[in-house]
């Protein structure tokens, strides 16, 4: 009886809600014409930050002891809140912030998720809402810049950038019984298939576009057209099979250690250090860490291994956003105009953060000599697809490249399966 | 209204291409996510997985917790110590212990591998534990009865208190053995509470969540997925509520199904006898 009393008005209820079929939400106003936020305005009030600077690093420091108040200082009267959010947190912090429409004024965001916030209709259109938007973008590096595109506009500007290059030491050369370290796919597969028992060429630590992009791209491949409508013909061209190709047959003769698919195994930052690995693909804060706990190793880098493609790496980073529901964004547009500025980029460069902007490459190159590489590297970097869809794209590519790590089916038929179900993603749009 | 109106809200989300902000249209699709789950091989592997987990942690964790009980149920010396010792594990975080066993399982410099290899030496090679499907469902399990073990245990012991002494003396004049008592006193008189502890722990198994999130993510190749971290990386990682709540609701009707049918075998046996 007590059963009946509470199923029956649920079923009622969802029979209402469910059968009734007719689409919900959408309520909002249509678009009125973006806000134009010029520069220079006269801004009061206060404005919340959202960020996921390392935390018990010196990034957040220089934030909100050095950056923060410097602006304020400039803005008398006015206030940014930074709230730092763990960086594995922060996509799903951001995705139920933007459900319940508690997005803060102006965010850090990672940038492969500039594009989901964007489709969302979380985001401010920066090139229609800032007149300066194009002086701006032009100081920029063409791939992170990329990040920033959605349809037809750019909906953020990058805050700080990275890139992959061979990281390597003299020792683990040496204990390979290398010369140098490989300059070019050839030979790195000729040094994979020639490296002394217990130790390897190099190591992967992923099977995702982060790990193997550039392999692809360096090869001559691609992922998708310049525009991320098909993948056909590109994922499964012959240039991006032969690349992961190579890496599968190295694995497949133990020349290439397990950790590629994401197992366990000695990691690449224990691997490199201890001469394991001769060389790693990795970004540029693995440099302070790495001299930091093996101080008797002298870390060297060169540029990504070179193929038919040039030498092309991925590129990684945070763009700024501003969000549609920020009731202050004269303030949050000129804070992030000031994020741009030498003084900030400069002090946030001190701290590891490399700028997005080529027209401060000498003067953090002299911040830190071991950046000089990382912003060669920038030039020709390439962002991965920028599509809302690339999550679902990266675990489909993963998934697949994986299985022919396997052996349970040839590269050719992974990457085709793979194209057959990137292709309706992309259509979405 | 707490758990009402989740629970009514995803089984609406269920019906929809759900939009997650809601200033956008969320389209109705009726079945559609129902249909596509039923359909999608990545969702039965794992529940295919999750059936695995299950018979490798749920008769290994009621039996040892029995075990276990029993042995502490007898008047034994420092037994509040191996008491709070079998627990530890149950108050541990999932989070560290997830770690730990991804550590313990590692391929090369791992404790396990070296266990079997440099000091059993039952194998040569290195066993890739966590880069094959098979091998990392044990490993993932291992952690499962070792997390739970503590649990059955207290609660088991709590029901031992319950059956009646005489019947132990009884049956020893009728000249049973210890294992004969075990058969015939103890069991029927914890029936109830087996009963209650084997139906959570299916429930628990299905539920398997952040030991796999941890250990394998899933992967490699989707090899390891359970329902839970399939769901999860559908809302969270891909923004398709709808079709997560809509596995969940499949799950669900799913678990509600097994627990009737261990309800209806094993439970009302108990007047048989008496």
């Amino acid at each position: 009886m007590k059963r009946t009393a509470v199923l029956l008005p649920a079923v009622a209820l969802a029979i209402a809600m469910g059968l009734s079929g007719c689409d919900i939400g959408g309520s909002a106003a249509p678009a009125a014409d973006v806000e134009q936020l010029a520069p220079g305005a006269d801004v009061t009030g206060s404005i919340i930050f959202w960020h996921g600077y390392g935390e018990d690093g010196a990034e957040v420091k220089t934030l909100t002891d050095v950056v923060i108040p410097a602006f304020e200082k400039l803005h008398p009267g006015v206030t940014v809140t930074p709230v730092q959010i763990p960086p594995g947190d922060m996509h799903q912090k951001l995705v139920t912030a933007a459900a319940a429409g508690s997005l803060p004024d102006i965010i850090r965001a990672d940038i492969v998720t500039v594009p989901e916030l964007a489709k969302l209709g979380t985001l401010v259109p920066l090139s229609q809402a800032m007149p300066d938007f194009q002086d701006f973008a032009d100081t920029m590096y063409p791939g992170p810049l990329e990040t920033n595109r959605y349809g037809d506009d750019y909906w953020g500007l990058p805050l700080d950038t990275n890139t992959k290059v061979v990281i390597y030491s003299e020792q683990g050369l040496e204990a390979d019984g290398l010369d140098a370290v490989p300059a070019t796919l050839d030979e790195l597969k000729d040094a994979a298939e020639n490296s002394k028992d217990g130790t390897y060429a190099f190591a992967e630590g992923g099977a995702g576009g982060w790990n193997l992009l550039p392999y692809i791209w360096s090869n001559g491949g691609d992922i998708t057209d310049p525009d991320y409508t098909t993948a056909d013909g590109y994922l499964n061209g012959p240039k991006s099979v032969e690349a992961i190709q190579m890496l599968v047959d190295l694995y497949k003769d133990g020349k290439l250690p397990g950790i590629i698919l994401g197992g366990t195994g000695t990691g690449t930052w224990d691997g490199v250090p201890s001469g394991e690995y001769v060389s790693m693909v990795d970004g540029p804060w693995a440099m302070p860490v790495l001299q930091g706990a093996h101080p008797e190793v002298d870390f060297k880098t060169a540029p990504m291994f070179s193929g038919d493609g040039g030498s092309i790496g991925v590129v990684g980073g945070e763009d700024l956003v501003l969000t549609s529901q920020s009731e202050n964004k004269p303030l949050a547009a000129e804070f992030l105009r000031y994020m741009l500025s030498k003084d900030a980029q400069l002090a946030m460069g001190e701290v590891g953060q490399l700028s997005a902007q080529s027209t401060l490459a000498d003067d953090m190159s002299n911040l830190q000599p071991y950046y000089a590489d990382f912003l060669t590297q920038l030039e020709t970097a390439k962002p991965r697809p920028v599509t809302p869809q690339w999550a679902k794209i990266d675990d489909i590519f993963a998934k697949q490249i994986q299985l022919a790590f396997q052996g349970t089916i040839s590269v050719q038929d992974a990457l085709d399966e793979a194209v057959a179900q990137i292709d309706p993603l992309l259509a979405q749009g | 209204m707490t758990t009402g109106y989740p629970l009514l809200r995803s089984l609406q989300i269920s019906f929809y291409n759900w939009s997650v902000v809601p200033t956008q249209v969320s389209k109705f699709i009726g079945l559609d996510n129902y249909i596509r789950a039923l359909g999608d091989e990545q969702f039965w592997t794992g529940m295919v997985n999750a059936a695995v987990y299950l018979l490798l942690t749920v008769p290994a964790t009621v039996a040892i917790g029995l075990f276990f009980a029993t042995l502490l149920h007898a008047r034994m010396p420092a037994r509040a110590l191996f008491r709070v010792l079998f627990y530890i594990p149950v108050v541990t975080s999932w989070v560290v212990v997830s770690l730990l066993f991804k550590y313990l399982f590692t391929t090369n410099d791992g404790a396990v591998n070296w266990f079997l290899t440099d000091f059993l030496h039952l194998t040569s090679e290195s066993i890739p534990w966590l880069e094959q499907r098979w091998t990392a469902l044990i490993a993932i399990s291992a952690l499962g009865v070792w997390k739970s073990v503590g649990w059955c245990l207290v609660v088991f012991l709590a029901a031992l208190s319950g059956v009646r002494e005489e019947l132990y003396e009884a049956a020893a004049l009728d000249g049973a053995n210890a294992w004969q008592r075990f058969l015939h006193v103890t069991v029927p008189g914890i029936r109830g509470t087996l009963l209650f502890v084997l139906v959570l722990q299916v429930i628990g198994a299905f539920n398997v969540f952040p030991s796999v999130l941890l250990m394998t993510n899933g992967g490699p190749a989707g090899s390891t997925e359970v329902p839970l971290t399939y769901m999860y990386k559908q809302a969270f990682s891909f923004l398709d509520f709808g079709y997560g709540s809509a596995m969940s609701f499949i799950l669900a009707i799913f678990i509600f199904v097994i627990s009737f049918l261990q309800f209806r075998f094993f439970g009302e046996k108990k007047e048989v006898g008496s």
